[in-house]
């Protein structure tokens, strides 16, 4: 830990960083994430990464699980504002749009500010109106 | 992701895994479905992000001269990892990790979100199956056979996999006496041809015997009643015909010609004198003329072969198909065209 002296941060603001993290770390060991440790475990040991402390581990864990559920709630933003779009046009598909569903529109546009540009290709089936009967989408 | 082929494969199950993880976190925000493709891009998405993650963390451990990498340099790894989007304090210039705004914003996350574990359970993988080693010098209890070869290296197969043993030919080569054993197979095949010959003629003889007694017929009649294939079926039962049985010799060989091959070769050579006068011995003295029949439309050089060869008797029959054994038919016929013309030779203007 840097107990180097620093006159531009406090001291005590310092301690109550540090003893948050500890308590932090502590609490991940009762702490299950939702990507499981012989997962994480398995990436980190195939890129290199070594450690046996199964805290950090853990945090790994939790930091993918933020950064994808961050990724996935954007996606579902996109999600929601394409549909209300699309609800403001068609009152009566109300009911049946309003389950959110993934796709890669709504992704491709959620990664990209995450820096990850995804280019991917535009599969007929893969377009939002493809669960629609044709009729529909005629109109 | 770069993986290679084989990779991906042995990645199948990882993969599978964090899909189901990254579903589960999917449908805890409120997403209701997927699309396949979607999720497969958002997987490896997490994926990528774990492996740089731990490339980042690790290499900020080897910067610092460690292998093992600590809190920090996971810090360092969050602090890399968000440097696009951006977190809280990336601008100041207060760079201590414990106050880093990622780890802030991880622990917030962590307040905030409810505990949700994965659905299933999941083994610890992937499964290394225990390697068998070679046993080392030391698990054998040998000896290195060398002081150059420390005794933890894997120990020596058995000798005898890999010592050279000198090749022997066993086989002892004479040519002398491989001369002597072709001659005398090739004598043996002789003698089975012969003897073949020998029955083929006795069992023809008693036919031509009998129609010896009509011979002046032949002439008059100018059919080949003689020649025993050209005379009318005798009627099943008429006749008591010995069955043919092959000599043991003959057996073996597979081919006639094999058999004769020998033979003939041995006659050009004219080193088995000896077998000649045998052969004069077991063939007999008078046997059934084969006589050719000539069935033409035009008219071949006036009388049929048969004929002629009958007027010129017997003896000189017998004596001309007997010796003259590797005379061809082109041979006979071009003697016999010879003579003829000579015979007649008015009949020459035709030609």
């Amino acid at each position: 830990m840097n107990h180097t002296n620093n006159p531009q941060q406090p001291n005590d603001a310092r301690h109550d960083d540090d003893a948050a993290l500890t308590e932090f770390l502590s609490s991940l060991m009762d702490y299950t994430p939702t990507i499981p440790d012989e997962l994480v475990e398995h990436y980190l040991a195939k890129s290199g990464f070594q450690c046996p402390d199964v805290r950090l581990v853990r945090l790994v864990a939790v930091a993918t699980q933020k950064f994808v559920a961050e990724v996935a709630s954007d996606a579902l933003q996109q999600c929601r504002a394409r549909q209300s779009t699309v609800v403001k046009d068609k009152r009566e598909k109300q009911q049946k749009d309003k389950r959110p569903i993934l796709t890669m529109e709504d992704l491709s546009k959620a990664l990209r500010d995450y820096g990850v540009n995804v280019k991917h290709q535009e599969y007929f089936a893969d377009s939002p109106s493809t669960g629609m009967d044709p009729a529909s989408r005629d109109e | 992701m770069e993986v290679h082929r084989e990779d991906k494969k042995a990645d199948d199950f990882g993969r599978a895994v964090s899909r189901m993880a990254v579903a589960q976190i999917c449908e805890t925000l409120g997403f209701h479905g997927f699309k396949e493709s979607a999720l497969d891009a958002l997987t490896d998405v997490a994926i990528r992000y774990l492996l740089d993650l731990g490339k980042t963390a690790s290499t900020h451990a080897n910067l610092s001269g460690r292998t093992q990498c600590n809190l920090f340099d996971i810090v360092r790894g969050f602090e890399d990892m968000g440097a696009p989007r951006g977190f809280s304090g990336a601008s100041s210039s207060g760079n201590c990790v414990v106050s880093s705004g990622t780890i802030k914003e991880i622990i917030e996350f962590v307040g905030s979100t409810d505990e949700i574990p994965f659905a299933q359970p999941v083994p610890p993988f992937p499964v290394v199956r225990d390697k068998r080693l070679i046993p080392s010098f030391l698990n054998m209890s040998e000896t290195p056979p060398g002081k150059h070869i420390p005794p933890w290296l894997p120990a020596f197969p058995d000798p005898h996999t890999y010592i050279r043993t000198p090749m022997w030919n066993e086989r002892v080569v004479d040519p002398r006496a491989e001369q002597i054993e072709q001659a005398r197979q090739r004598r043996k095949a002789e003698r089975a041809l012969l003897s073949l010959q020998q029955r083929l003629v006795s069992n023809g003889s008693a036919e031509a015997s009998s129609s010896e007694a009509n011979n002046d017929n032949v002439k008059e009649l100018g059919v080949p009643e003689s020649n025993p294939f050209l005379s009318t079926p005798l009627k099943p039962g008429e006749k008591d015909v010995s069955a043919v049985v092959l000599p043991d010799k003959l057996k073996n060989n597979a081919c006639l010609m094999e058999a004769f091959a020998p033979a003939i070769e041995a006659a050009k050579e004219g080193d088995l004198a000896e077998s000649e006068d045998r052969e004069r011995r077991l063939l007999p003295e008078k046997r059934p003329a084969v006589i050719f029949k000539f069935k033409t439309g035009k008219k071949l050089l006036g009388e049929p072969l048969d004929l002629s060869l009958s007027r010129k008797g017997g003896g000189r029959v017998g004596h001309w198909l007997g010796r003259d054994e590797e005379r061809d038919d082109k041979k006979r016929r071009a003697e016999y065209i010879l003579r003829h013309s000579m015979e007649n030779p008015h009949e020459l203007t035709q030609l």
